[in-house]
């Protein structure tokens, strides 16, 4: 984890216009620092960016096993030790054309816990991924994304309780759906994200015609939810080229 | 993980924010990736790539480019800026020529990257749409600070930091190129569009005037 040496510490709150999360606090009694444990992310930017006059911030050893995700899915530079990936560790779209993980007819749902900056505490990813299992989506395994490690039942979602606590700079709820269960999909994310005290962004995977259109997003009108603008679109270079 | 997808800011200024990226595939087309590696990095650079990084190095803003090269590993992941549509064509006719079995991807506003496919002659596989934020937007910054975060999809780059990047301009103890640059050494993949981050500071500093 990362702490405040206080011996060091002038109480100058530079430090706190680098925290991602806020997670610098001012103690006024002590006129010092000190790291909101249950906050911070480990995500390392200010140890990083050396933000410290003083170097009055110290990485301590992440000794379990729940603080190590926590550091490797909040700093990119980590790279995740099953998936291989570095980031929040998971290829999605990016290799698509030769994974073929999202197939023709099928969605597959990428949701950015957390993001854009808020962070996750690992309940609210939990509440969301439990909503995605039982509105019919196929969660992803540990082999493509880093969640599913603190995920003993893929068809429920639910993680270890060990883990709910913990805070990420961001974290991938992943998995697919049939195109006709995409509707569904989307009115349980709607329903559980008024349940959840942060924010996620969300992105759909789709096998596109030559074109780079599709149908599949025509439930979109029905729910009013506007369509998309952006997207991430892989162009089909890669080899072997995957046509399924 | 999403990190180029969901930016936000207005749409006219999104269209002049593109992100490339080449990805090897696990198991597949993951070994020895370098010498193709810096092929891209040659088209990307020809046609104007603004930014580009390996987030195992950091972002060329911040270090030499051969020190970068030179790092490149078979865990490497390399992303790079565009600013204009052109660069998108350019870069793409000339990697679908090179024919190098790399995945590639390209991040933007969809009325200008299928466009730039086409004329490329690319075919789109696989897209992944963005449909926006969920939750409790109620909570989130102000939509100048996100338009310049959510540049780096880690959020490695602080809230309060850009506020006072934006107040150092203001001051005038930098330019906004500068801020900008300052801005952009946070994000250690390299997609970090430094061009537009100076224009929003820009138009921040003269709206405030």
């Amino acid at each position: 984890m990362t702490v405040i040496n206080k011996d060091l510490c002038i109480g100058c709150k530079i430090c706190q216009k680098y925290c991602t999360v806020d997670a610098f606090v001012y103690d006024k009694e002590e006129k010092k620092m000190r790291v909101d444990q249950d906050r911070c992310t480990e995500c390392y930017v200010c140890l990083r960016q050396k933000v410290c006059p003083r170097d009055a911030i110290k990485p301590v050893e992440l000794d379990n096993f729940y603080k190590q995700f926590q550091h490797v899915l909040s700093d990119p530079v980590e790279n995740h030790g099953v998936t291989g990936v570095t980031g929040r560790g998971t290829e999605e779209v990016k290799t698509n054309d030769v994974s073929g993980r999202v197939k023709k007819g099928q969605v597959g749902i990428c949701i950015d816990m957390g993001r854009p900056g808020m962070g996750v505490y690992l309940r609210d990813a939990e509440k969301v991924a439990m909503a995605c299992a039982e509105a019919g989506v196929e969660l992803a395994s540990q082999v493509h994304t880093p969640l599913a490690a603190l995920m003993p039942d893929l068809t429920t979602g639910k993680l270890v309780d060990e883990c709910l606590g913990y805070h990420l700079l961001s974290v991938i709820v992943e998995g697919n759906c049939q195109a006709e269960e995409l509707k569904q999909v989307l009115q349980a994310l709607k329903k559980v994200s008024k349940e959840i005290d942060t924010v996620f962004s969300l992105g759909l995977i789709v096998r596109t015609d030559e074109n780079g259109e599709t149908e599949a997003l025509s439930c979109l009108d029905e729910l009013g939810i506007p369509q998309p603008h952006r997207g991430k679109v892989n162009v089909g270079l890669g080899k072997p080229l995957t046509l399924a | 993980m999403t990190h180029s997808l969901h930016r936000s800011g207005p749409i006219e200024s999104q269209k002049k924010d593109f992100n490339w990226f080449m990805y090897q595939t696990k198991g597949v087309n993951d070994v020895n990736i370098k010498p193709k590696a810096l092929e891209f990095i040659a088209v990307a650079e020809a046609a104007g790539s603004e930014n580009w990084g390996d987030v195992k190095s950091g972002p060329k803003t911040q270090y030499p480019v051969e020190y970068i090269k030179d790092h490149i590993s078979d865990k490497s992941r390399l992303r790079g800026v565009f600013t204009k549509r052109d660069q998108v064509v350019d870069f793409l006719t000339q990697i679908k020529a090179k024919d190098l079995g790399l995945s590639v991807v390209i991040t933007g506003v969809l009325e200008e990257v299928l466009p730039a496919c086409k004329e490329a002659e690319v075919i789109p596989h696989s897209i992944n749409y963005s449909l926006g934020v969920w939750g409790k937007t109620e909570n989130l910054p102000d939509e100048t600070t996100l338009s310049i975060t959510t540049m780096c999809g880690h959020h490695m780059i602080p809230p309060k930091f850009v506020e006072h990047m934006i107040d150092q301009v203001k001051k005038g103890k930098l330019t906004e190129d500068q801020a900008a640059i300052k801005l952009c050494n946070f994000c250690y993949c390299g997609i970090f569009n430094q061009i537009r981050c100076a224009e929003i500071i820009s138009d921040v500093v003269k709206k405030d005037k």
